[in-house]
């Protein structure tokens, strides 16, 4: 077990390489891919996203982090194949039409990916097309929309507004974040959840597909 | 004047009435009926607008332009051009076959810098004695961004010295730029750094501090003021950026605003902010751009403090409820509900205050829970009038409800908190002591021979 939280905390610190060899040698030592991914990739993951929350670390802090889980889920992914782990779920995420803003929305993706989810990022400036098209496709759980501007946020409505059109709105949780939007917003335009902050936006989201599979 | 009262303030000294400094970027385009992009591109439309927003604001002080990305632009930089929003960077240089040895500093004659600079001069030489002009650079490490992308967040950990290495270029930039607009005739000189938030103390005073301290260094030998503007949660990194030394600080809702001025006080710099931006400027109601700025102003106090928003102000922001922040800030917060449609249907009977068997005593507040001259207000009136028992009656109107207001049109109050005995003014704004309001509150008892 050692080994494991060893992974973690070097997953912390953002040291990709030490992960690397960390978790090639839990695997050599015939330890549990899912315990490797559970108890040291995301777990290690999940406390850099308190921190985060907790404006105890902050953002390059989270994106070594992710890039050292990311050089660790590369050698764990076939071997989590092979024992037939399936994620916690599919989320769809994407900046919307008109917005170019990334960073916040590739730390959201970051932290899903922490918490567990199979991420696919539509990248920025993405249209309601792009969104439902990706998550008809994959069968996502989530689609996840972000916008940095007070003049894009409508856009997230469009988005909406289609799924209802398309008569699969029900079949999606829908989330949304960025720095204009909040909970008001959310209500206004029918979206499932406003997250703050990306630890919060994964937490929320783990949650409500676990709970959404339940039912 | 205006423009005194802002350098004051700037410089901490005690002002009479606490400026107010609209940042007034794009939504000057919506000003003159015109689109972002057309905006950012013609001095012409950008001294209108300039103009524009003077005469509908009465400001004390104004952005030339408030456009971050024009560094970058001018060094090569593609950007992404927007109707109803300053333009976007969308490709970085450096992370296009470009090194740092390929750049040069921009100069007077570089991208857009020639029409930035004719409207700066032409805006000063227009307003300049009225009010202050504040010139806009984009701070090293935002710049930074621009160049590299978001790269450079592995690089402060992968390769520091060649972080190291991009910020003291980013550094000349700014001492260039900030040339530049003083030489234009700007007042102030505002380094806006947005993307500091984003990082640790550690790491700010590593990346940041050596390449923005020497900027504001340099626009105090120049005999002008300089601001840092930061936007986001940068709450733990305020008290590093008051060791840059620049002269005031301007933060967005992001941070409480009693937290920096707590925090900023002990190192001589003064304070500007924070009205929220979209939950009260674009999307509230005057009634909440009154009350916001009153918070604001209460917190910030006279000395040391700019009444501003927490940064560029949404195209698309109702004019009336900037308005209402001016009418705010001059102390006239009735014309705020001069439109009657505000008021339709509200009323407030008064009472008839020479028959009433008692004194009545009406206290105007924005809501003594929430506002902490209002709270000290209502309790000093009510230690004051308990040795007269029930000679005196004391309603609290607070004007966060429309009756509130309607009480204080018809008493003809315009200020918060105001004390009223008997339908006529007494305190405005002050609160006297309580011996000297029972001795009010007992002779107009002694009046009504109670």
């Amino acid at each position: 077990m050692a080994l494991i939280e060893e992974i973690s905390e070097f997953l912390q610190k953002g040291r990709a390489k030490n992960v690397k060899t960390l978790v090639q040698q839990a695997l050599d030592e015939g330890l549990d891919p899912k315990a490797i991914l559970n108890e040291g990739l995301l777990a290690g993951m999940m406390i850099i996203g308190e921190k985060f929350k907790n404006n105890e670390v902050f953002v390059p802090e989270v994106l070594v982090a992710a890039r050292a889980m990311n050089t660790g889920l590369e050698i764990l992914e076939p071997k989590l194949v092979e024992v037939g782990n399936e994620p916690v779920g599919r989320a769809v995420i994407g900046t919307v039409k008109g917005d170019l803003h990334d960073i916040g929305k590739n730390l959201v993706a970051m932290m899903l990916k922490g918490a567990g989810m199979e991420i696919y990022d539509i990248g920025v400036d993405a249209g309601a097309e792009a969104f439902i098209e990706k998550a008809e496709e994959v069968g996502a759980d989530v689609i996840c929309m972000s916008a940095l501007l007070t003049t894009t946020m409508p856009n997230m409505k469009e988005v909406i507004g289609e799924l209802e059109q398309r008569g699969i709105r029900d079949k999606y949780i829908v989330m949304i974040g960025g720095a204009p939007v909040n909970q008001n917003f959310a209500d206004q335009i029918g979206a499932d959840y406003y997250t703050a902050d990306a630890a919060t936006a994964a937490e929320t989201a783990k949650k409500a597909v676990i709970e959404k599979k339940a039912s | 004047m205006g423009k005194q009262l802002v350098l004051d303030a700037i410089y901490n000294k005690e002002v009479e009435r606490i400026p107010w400094v609209p940042f007034v970027g794009c939504h000057a385009a919506s000003l003159i009926n015109t689109d972002c992009e057309t905006f950012f591109k013609d001095s012409d439309l950008i001294v209108e607008g300039v103009k524009k927003a003077f005469e509908l604001y009465d400001p004390d002080g104004l952005p030339a332009l408030f456009d971050l990305q024009i560094e970058a632009e001018a060094m090569g930089c593609g950007l992404t051009y927007a109707k109803e929003n300053p333009p976007a960077v969308s490709s970085h240089i450096l992370e296009q076959g470009k090194t740092l040895a390929d750049l040069k500093v921009p100069t007077e004659k570089d991208g857009r810098f020639p029409l930035a600079l004719d409207a700066t001069r032409r805006i000063v030489e227009a307003l300049g004695d009225k009010i202050a002009i504040y010139g806009l650079i984009t701070g090293p490490f935002t710049l930074a961004l621009h160049l590299k992308g978001t790269e450079i967040f592995y690089d402060m950990l992968d390769e520091p010295e060649e972080v190291e290495k991009l910020m003291e270029f980013c550094k000349e930039v700014c001492l260039n730029t900030a040339r530049m607009y003083i030489e234009a005739g700007c007042d102030i000189i505002a380094l806006v750094d947005p993307m500091t938030s984003q990082i640790s103390p550690d790491n700010f005073e590593e990346f940041v501090t050596p390449y923005v301290t020497p900027v504001f260094d340099y626009v105090r030998e120049m005999g002008k003021a300089s601001s840092f503007f930061v936007c986001g949660n940068a709450k733990r990194n305020i008290e590093a950026m008051c060791k840059t030394r620049p002269d005031n600080i301007s933060i967005d809702e992001n941070i409480p605003l009693d937290y920096v001025v707590e925090t900023c006080r002990p190192y001589g710099v003064s304070v500007g902010g924070n009205i929220k931006l979209t939950l009260t400027m674009l999307f509230g109601s005057r009634m909440d751009n009154v009350n916001d700025a009153k918070n604001c102003m209460q917190i910030g106090g006279n000395k040391g403090f700019i009444l501003a928003p927490g940064c560029d102000m949404p195209y698309a922001t109702p004019v009336d409820n900037v308005k209402a922040i001016t009418s705010t800030v001059h102390g006239n917060v009735t014309e705020v509900f001069d439109d009657i449609d505000v008021m339709a249907g509200v009323d407030y009977e008064l009472p008839d205050y020479a028959n009433e068997k008692q004194v009545i005593v009406d206290c105007i507040t924005l809501d003594s829970s929430s506002c902490a001259a209002c709270q000290y207000t209502m309790e000093a009136v009510m230690t004051s009038v308990q040795p007269l028992g029930d000679k005196v009656k004391v309603i609290e109107h607070k004007i966060k409800e429309k009756e509130g207001v309607a009480c204080m049109l018809k008493l003809g109050a315009s200020n918060i908190p105001t004390i009223i005995v008997d339908g006529e003014i007494k305190y405005v704004s002050i609160l006297p002591d309580n011996a000297e309001l029972t001795a009010c509150f007992a002779e107009a008892a002694e009046k009504k021979g109670l």
